[in-house]
């Protein structure tokens, strides 16, 4: 096993290239080192990828940029995530209850590991792009085609990803982030991000109901049901109860750590206060 | 009678406190390396039982960087004794094969190697060939006592002979009984789960061995290697460093022996260090009981007869057929009979937890107790304080009782020594507000929404020591500034052993805390000390440390009266300095009177006390606890949460406040944590745990649950040092029954631990059919 | 094996490791600070904790190879010139421990608050230990300990 420290980008991909899929990116580790056991025989090649400049956030035309690299609890800080439209990214870290995760583990990784992490649910409720990096040039994926199943994405074994792209929400939007766990720190059991986005009579006009952690399909889905219940209507307690009751369209896994029945129940618990939160963000017109 | 002290009662710092807080304190994995020393790993069983018809390790041993491989046919002693030959533990927890060739859980030992460096020693391990033939493996306690059920293990019938202890008679008892309550009770598996992981470091010199563990249990390993090496007690120096928590589980663990052995065949120094997984599935839990329960009452709530059955999950290798409790004996009735089942099955070995049987045993006897004052709408309190022991009342089921039979034939009547446990249920009442919020059976003391809450509460006791445990040798020796050093075999498990011995010390001696050094971990150099369990060092331990102390004054004072030119009676020590009572201008500091020559020895005086004593078993306090919880349950979420618990215990005079706050914390927790989220999952097809670390096994963290009120009722036990009795196992025995009961007063459904959201769910829709 | 050198608590030691070592187990090992404990070696207890570039991580998920350019501050790093930190001396004072095991992740991450936050809230200090474990259960007066800590570091600025 060799470890590489690139500086640039270039040189990175040519290492990724030339190892395929033996070589691992890393930046911050969590992933990589919690699982070597298991990894130590596939892994020729551990990529360091924290000296590339990709830990960043910004916003440009429009969109908010946020390299791969840039950890949880930049995120967390950063003026632009913590505050005014994008503060749902600063709500999701906040219900990571593990300071030190939230200062290793960065957005391109649990955009890549998708299960049971936070962050690509909230990501897919305000319809991340994800940009992939390789010797051939970079593409653009969106986060609901980047994920492909548990632990399975749409990189290709020479590409990486180099940032994630939120786009600015419309007019009028707030969204929430909840989660469940067994104990404060813990795996997520159920996750759940929402945003909902009014037009000017108060009408529901576009709206995301996501679940992860807890999904049979191993990655964060939308409850079509649940969004169909909202969409153009007006939303009032008893269309976010129904839209609540809706979410059980999303299969749980049912599994010894808890069972699907117990995970439908939070994600409905969930959806139901994030709606709540969501609404009472817009009324208060924040 | 209270005397009045300096240091007793006082929270003085740990004298470990700086090795703690910087890092310097050294656990087993900490010990630094020896020369030459190579790593061990071991090759573990995937199946829960199956013999091992075959095995290769020659590819292992052919591997660059290995040393030595042992596997179940190697001779350990050199006179022909195998590896598969048996040891037992003094304290039943253990009985097996050291490597065996029929394996009986998932982890079973299989072969060990040793290698210079952890990789290549993995890599070994990979190379060795088994060829296993499955055998019929167990995994119910009922399924493995059937008749005809196949045998767990090589050895033995499934289930131990019963113990059984009986007064009066039941059947005349349940006979007068107005009402009967039957009712059967079992739990998850919980494991100790420490934080540290434990290592063992072998290493022969010559035809003697040293070890250095973490253990609480230093002598019983010197005599179990002692014995299964075939070895003189002058051969065997067991070095004990403190453990990072153990609660059970560090005393003498097959693993230990497994380092010796490698060390052995190695020729060199050894070190095997337990990972993470190893901790939790390979070493020990705590038993699950299945108990059923029988209580006859009279209307006015006046028990009458009691009987329980309390089956309990010894595993694999397991041997227990005792649970340890006293718990049986809390309520007085005429007629009583419980019997004891070790079971086996081929599930990891189960032995002692924290709390024991008072934790077990308690709890189906409490929810037995709640549905009969139910049953006459009785308050509990009050059912309780009806019922329940007093000082004098003859303690039927103690292990004194189990082992003056079984090791004298005889049968002596066992008093309760002190009780405070009547002001423990009274005061603690009053703290949680009792009054106020007990609105019924089954009814919630409030209900806001979608939430409901209730309260319950539950009491329990514990031994505080054993006398069966072992002769206790103790010293203090004075140096010539004045300074003492004590020496004792008490282990340091978190428990603050060592600095409360120091603390009975330096109140005899007059001296300061941080005058005291203490010494311990070392078979060589300490007298035979009890294993530190069962809550021995405060109320059994400290007396020899105590008479040691008295010993050593006794000389200061012959000395003393010498260059005072005063009777010794007439002396006392305080403040580090010898004086004559009622005259205290009149005396000497202790440095002066050790550094000074006397005339007719032309040098300065040593002064070493010592004390090697046994306690007598009539003489053994019992400690005592009454918990009181409010409990909330989210119906929207099928979420418990604790509101606010009280714990209320008596135990004797408290030596060191905060010692003793942080252990009945610890307890909370603890149970906590069985109440809620902590259970080992065996696969119901394979025996092999699902969920063998932190990621799954969760415990409480800084967040998860409100902070305990503690309260201590001092009832002064005339034959603890200074009127203490233990502490450190009972702080987790009357709390899983306090939040169960109050989970049923909040919802009307009785759950047993763990009281997960899943089991809440199905109470909540059972409710609503 | 990869020659490197560490900048761990102001001093360069040097290591030689393979990529997937730990600095945990470095630390531990070669560089012979066994302060840092590995509880868990994968994340879930929080006795590995130490400070790199002043933010607490946990070192046994960290590669020992990858922090080379970084200012690792250990338990052992604490004290300053045989003077306790005031967070070391509560935890003796108001006896934060028991065991002693978690002491030093505890002690660790709480420094690491303190020095960002100099008057944090019981729930913020909860929270900056919200991943360590302390299985003898002594977060009663490990919170007590950190605010009487920051009330004596307030009280001398």
């Amino acid at each position: 096993m060799e470890y590489y420290s690139p500086t640039d980008l270039n040189e990175a991909y040519e290492l990724l290239k030339k190892f395929g899929d033996t070589a691992i990116p890393i930046a911050g580790s969590t992933f990589f080192m919690g699982h070597r056991e298991e990894l130590f025989d596939e892994v020729e090649a551990v990529i360091n990828i924290k000296k590339l400049g990709l830990g960043y956030i910004k916003t440009e035309d429009e969109i908010l940029k946020i390299g791969a690299t840039t950890t949880l609890n930049e995120i967390f800080d950063h003026e632009i995530t913590s505050s005014g439209v994008y503060k749902i990214f600063n709500e999701t870290v906040n219900e990571l209850n593990i300071n030190e995760v939230r200062n290793m583990a960065t957005i391109g990784g649990e955009v890549c590991i998708a299960g049971e992490v936070d962050m690509p649910t909230t990501l897919l409720a305000y319809d991340a792009n994800i940009v992939i990096g390789g010797s051939e040039g970079t593409r653009v994926v969106s986060m609901a085609d980047f994920h492909i199943g548990y632990l399975n994405n749409a990189l290709d074994v020479t590409e990486m990803v180099v940032e994630v792209q939120i786009p600015k929400p419309p007019e009028n939007t707030a969204g929430g982030f909840y989660k469940f766990e067994r104990t404060a720190a813990d795996l997520p059991i159920v996750n759940v991000a929402v945003r909902v986005s009014l037009d000017d009579d108060g009408i529901c006009k576009d709206v995301r109901v996501v679940a992860g952690a807890a999904t049979m399909s191993g990655v964060p889905q939308r409850s079509a049901a649940a969004e169909a219940v909202l969409l153009n209507n007006k939303i009032n307690e008893d269309l976010i109860m129904q839209a609540a009751e809706a979410s059980s369209d999303i299969e749980c896994i049912d599994d010894f750590r808890t069972p699907a029945v117990v995970r439908s129940l939070w994600i409905k618990c969930s959806v139901e206060d994030a709606l709540k939160k969501a609404l009472s963000e817009l009324d208060k017109g924040e | 009678m209270k005397e009045k002290t300096s240091i007793i009662g006082k929270s003085l710092p740990l004298l470990d406190g700086f090795e703690k807080v910087t890092g310097r304190l050294k656990y087993a994995g900490d010990v630094p390396a020896m020369p030459r020393m190579h790593h061990a790993k071991v090759l573990r069983s995937p199946y829960a039982h199956a013999k091992v018809v075959s095995i290769d390790v020659s590819k292992a041993e052919a591997l660059r960087g290995v040393s030595a491989v042992i596997t179940h046919m190697d001779d350990i002693t050199g006179r022909k004794k195998t590896c598969n030959s048996p040891w037992h533990d003094f304290s039943f927890n253990f009985r097996g094969p050291m490597i065996s060739q029929e394996v009986c859980y998932v982890g079973d030992e299989v072969a060990v190697v040793s290698a210079v460096d952890e990789d290549v020693a993995k890599e070994a391990i990979s190379l060795i060939e088994v060829e296993y033939e499955e055998l019929p493996a167990i995994f119910d306690m009922e399924e493995s006592i059937k008749p005809g059920a196949p045998a767990v293990r090589p050895w033995g019938p499934n289930a131990l002979d019963p113990s059984v202890f009986s007064w009066g008679d039941i059947e005349q008892g349940f006979g007068e009984a107005d009402y009967i309550i039957e009712n059967r009770v079992t739990m998850g598996n919980q494991q100790h789960a420490p934080l540290d992981r434990n290592a063992c470091i072998a290493n022969w010199e010559g035809d003697k061995v040293a070890l250095w563990t973490s253990t609480q249990a230093l002598f019983w390993i010197r005599d179990a290697v002692t014995e299964f090496f075939e070895l003189s007690p002058n051969n065997v120096r067991v070095h004990s460093t403190p453990t990072g928590g153990s609660f059970g589980l560090w005393w003498g663990n097959n693993f230990m022996f497994l380092a010796v052995a490698i060390a052995r065949k190695a020729k060199r120094p050894v070190r095997l260090v337990l990972t993470r997984d190893e901790v939790m599935t390979t070493v020990k839990r705590r038993e699950k009981p299945l108990i059923d329960a029988k209580i006859g009452f009279k209307k006015d709530g006046t028990m009458v007869s009691q009987s329980y059955r309390h089956l309990m999950d010894n595993g694999a290798y397991g041997n227990k057929f005792d649970p340890y409790q006293s718990v049986a004996d809390i309520y007085t009735t005429k007629h009583g009979r419980v019997e004891f089942i070790g079971v086996a099955t081929n599930l990891l070995p189960a032995g002692c937890m924290r709390g024991v049987g008072d934790l077990t045993l308690a709890y189906a006897m409490e929810q037995t107790i709640d549905m009969a004052a139910e049953k006459i709408n009785m308050d509990p309190v009050e059912f309780r304080l009806k019922n329940h022991w007093q000082s004098g009342d003859i303690c039927h089921t103690s292990q004194e009782v189990l082992f003056a039979k079984l090791l004298f034939n005889k049968e002596p009547e066992v008093e309760l020594t002190s009780s405070g446990l009547a002001e423990c249920i009274s005061k603690g009442a009053e703290k949680i507000g009792w009054k106020d919020k007990w609105k019924g059976w089954g009814k919630p003391s409030s209900v806001d929404g979608t939430k409901l809450r209730g309260v319950g509460m539950g009491i329990s006791t514990h031994i505080s020591g054993l006398a069966f445990f072992g002769f206790n040798g103790i010293t203090l020796k004075v140096n010539p500034d004045g300074t003492m050093v004590l020496t004792t075999g008490i282990g340091r498990m978190g428990q603050g052993g060592d600095t409360t011995q120091a603390m009975v010390a330096a109140e005899v001696m007059g001296v300061e805390l941080e005058d005291i050094n203490v010494v311990d971990g070392d078979t060589d150099v300490v007298g035979h000390t009890m294993v530190t369990f069962g809550s021995n060092g405060m109320h059994m331990v400290s007396r020899a440390t105590k008479a040691a102390a008295e010993h050593a004054k006794e000389q200061l004072l012959e000395f003393a009266g010498r260059e005072l030119e005063a009777n010794p009676e007439d002396l006392d020590i305080k403040n580090r300095r010898v004086y004559v009572k009622g005259s205290e201008e009149i005396g000497i500091e202790l440095k002066d009177l050790m550094s000074k020559p006397i005339y007719e020895y032309l040098s300065a005086p040593e002064v070493i006390g010592s004390a090697s004593q046994g306690v007598e078993f009539h003489k053994a306090g019992k400690m005592m606890m009454a918990d009181f919880a409010e409990v909330e349950i989210d119906t929207r979420t099928a979420q418990m949460k604790v509101i606010q618990f009280v714990a209320y215990h008596d135990s004797g005079t408290v030596v060191n406040p905060a010692v003793c706050e942080n252990q009945v914390a610890g307890g909370y927790y603890q149970s906590m944590g069985l109440c809620t989220t902590e259970n080992l999952v065996f696969d119901e097809d394979t025996g092999a745990i699902l969920n063998p670390n932190f990621m799954d096994y969760k415990i409480m963290g800084p967040l998860d649950m409100p902070d305990p009120e503690i309260y201590f009722e001092e009832v002064y036990d005339e034959d603890g040092p200074f009127g203490a009795k233990g502490i450190g196992e009972g702080v987790t025995c009357a709390v899983p029954i306090a939040i169960s009961s109050a989970v049923y007063n909040a919802l009307g459904v009785r759950l047993d631990p763990p009281m997960t959201p899943a089991k809440i769910l199905e109470a909540l829709k059972s409710k609503a059919k | 094996m990869i020659q490197i050198y560490l900048n761990v608590n102001g001093e360069e030691c040097p290591a030689n490791v393979k990529p997937h070592w730990s600095l945990a187990v470095v630390l531990r090992e070669q560089i012979g600070l066994t302060g840092t404990k590995t509880g868990c070696e994968m994340g879930t207890c929080g006795s590995c904790t130490v400070l790199v570039d002043g933010k607490p991580i946990f070192s046994c998920l960290r590669m020992a190879v990858d922090v080379q350019d970084c200012d690792i501050q250990t338990i052992e790093g604490i004290e300053t010139d045989d003077v306790l930190h005031p967070l070391q001396q509560t935890f003796i004072d108001d006896h934060g421990m028991q065991c002693g095991f978690c002491t030093p992740g505890m002690i660790v991450a709480a420094k690491a608050l303190l020095d960002k936050n100099s008057d944090p809230s019981e729930q913020e200090v909860r929270e900056a230990i919200g991943g360590h474990l302390c299985r003898c259960g002594t977060y009663v007066r490990i919170v007590r300990a950190i605010m009487n800590a920051a009330e004596v570091m307030r009280s001398k600025s």
